[in-house]
């Protein structure tokens, strides 16, 4: 459990351990190409290297860049004008002018879970939906705890987050990928001439077969410590915990999940719709939601804050 | 050699003086634009008003005493003009207001009435909106106050003409009271 319940202190712990599990990704990169250095040379390292991080940084940035319009395709999500739903934006803007950012879109999800999530590349292109039954299934102060995370995930820049480690993720696996070929196919000619340590090289392959495993621990850790973080945010917005903390309890309550079970799109929302498919809590893109609920819990112990 | 480091000693002075000059000048900025978020929500409020009382009036036309207050508490709040004035005069319509609704309650024709429950819809919203505003501004001024005490910004207060700035507190004595509702 969380060693604090004041906001503030969570914040800064969270984003701290944010830091480090991205310099732990970029520690594997490098880990990774130095393992191909050991076991190809430098003539082929220098050439696909550049090539993985490139073919990774190409696909992850034309879908950060257009998240907010790539997301809407992808779970059905319609743009709603304050006509639609004013006692929602009225929500919202509540939410914004505490959090002190520009007004996002809004969209609706035809959907029978109650769920909701947020995207785009920065506040300014920032979009975030609801499911239908989470405006049904919400009182006011539960969807203000809601909107609160979610505009916390705008804040925090959290489609930059995980799309900087979906492309380390991406890179790491595409270069394990190559060199599990080459290796097939007889690459690694250069090996013979370089005098390398056998045991290094054997080092090179357990980094290799393990590298894009570790890479993915490192982003669903990622991703969960951010859930962690926009829970923390969220508060210091509203500096309302019940809400959230009620809100989160409706959704562990409510069995349904969202419709589309993308992967793709999985760790956008604000209850994972993967629910017991995850094959641990290690891979999970969320934390357990009794362990949110427990931590919003202790910060309505503390009173009041401001 | 020498002339090189001195000259580049002089320019991480210069970029540092920028630095510091920026961000107090940026968090005064944030500040003003915090003041000026919490004037339009309570301008938007006080705009809802009469609307809202001439709603109650077509059902409880002898709560005078309770309009009176409303009517002059709004009067107050939009002549204010400091920070500490404008949060007086927050204070006392928030109450007033609050009397008008409890004043409400005892007609439930007015309740049910669908004019009264989007007036009521847009005055919670907007009194959100007023504390959150509010809320912003605070942690607003909490940092440039705290810039404008500590070092090394501290040496700058006078170069970028800033100075601490004033909480919007409503901590007045009425607003702790419980609201006197006569039936």
């Amino acid at each position: 459990m969380a060693p604090s319940s004041n906001f503030r202190e969570l914040e800064s712990a969270n984003k701290g351990k944010t830091y480090f599990l991205l310099a732990s990704m970029g520690l594997l990169t490098w880990l990774i190409a130095y393992a191909a250095l050991t076991y190809f040379g430098a003539g082929t390292t220098s050439f696909i290297v550049p090539l993985a991080v490139g073919i990774s940084l190409v696909g992850v940035w034309g879908s950060y860049y257009g998240s907010d319009k790539l997301v809407l395709t992808m779970t059905g999500a319609k743009v709603i004008t304050r006509e639609d739903a004013p006692e929602l934006f009225n929500v919202i803007e509540e939410v914004v002018i505490a959090s002190g950012l520009p007004m996002p879109k809004v969209a609706i999800v035809e959907d029978t879970a109650p769920n909701a999530f947020a995207t785009g590349r920065d506040p300014d292109h920032a979009l975030i939906a609801f499911t239908t039954r989470i405006l049904e299934v919400m009182d006011r102060d539960e969807l203000q705890g809601v909107i609160a995370h979610e505009m916390a995930h705008v804040a925090n820049r959290d489609t930059l987050v995980s799309a900087v480690a979906a492309t380390t993720a991406g890179a790491i696996a595409m270069l394990s990928d190559f060199m599990m070929r080459m290796m097939w196919f007889g690459g690694g000619r250069d090996r013979r001439d370089s005098n390398a340590n056998p045991i290094l090289l054997v080092v090179s392959l357990v980094v290799m077969i393990l590298a894009p495993i570790a890479a993915m621990l490192l982003k669903s850790a990622i991703s969960r410590k951010r859930e962690s973080l926009a829970d923390a945010t969220a508060v210091s917005f509203t500096r309302n915990p019940a809400g959230l903390r009620k809100a989160l309890e409706v959704l562990a309550s409510d069995t349904t999940v969202v419709q589309q079970k993308s992967n793709a799109v999985a760790h956008i929302w604000i209850e994972s719709p993967l629910d017991g498919k995850a094959v641990s809590k290690l891979f999970s893109t969320h934390p357990p939601i009794e362990e949110r609920i427990a931590t919003l819990r202790a910060m309505e112990s503390l009173g009041p804050s401001n | 050699m020498e002339i090189i480091i001195v000259l580049g000693v002089i320019a991480l002075l210069v970029l540092f003086v920028v630095a510091q000059y920026n961000r107090l000048v940026r968090l005064n900025i944030t500040v003003d634009e915090a003041w000026a978020q919490i004037e339009v929500q309570l301008k938007r409020r006080a705009d809802l008003i009469p609307n809202l009382v001439e709603t109650v009036k077509g059902y409880a036309a002898h709560e005078q005493s309770t309009f009176d207050a409303v009517v002059t508490a709004r009067a107050k709040s939009t002549s204010a003009s400091t920070v500490g004035e404008v949060a007086a005069a927050d204070g006392a319509l928030t109450n007033a207001l609050r009397g008008l609704l409890a004043v409400a309650e005892a007609y439930p024709d007015l309740k049910a009435s669908a004019n009264f429950l989007s007036l009521q819809e847009e005055l919670s919203t907007t009194e959100n909106k007023v504390s959150f505003a509010r809320q912003f501004y605070n942690d607003n001024v909490r940092a440039l106050n705290q810039a404008v005490a500590t070092i090394p910004t501290s040496f700058f207060t006078g170069l970028a003409k800033v100075d601490a700035r004033a909480f919007y507190e409503v901590e007045n004595p009425s607003d702790r009271e419980v609201p006197n509702v006569k039936f």
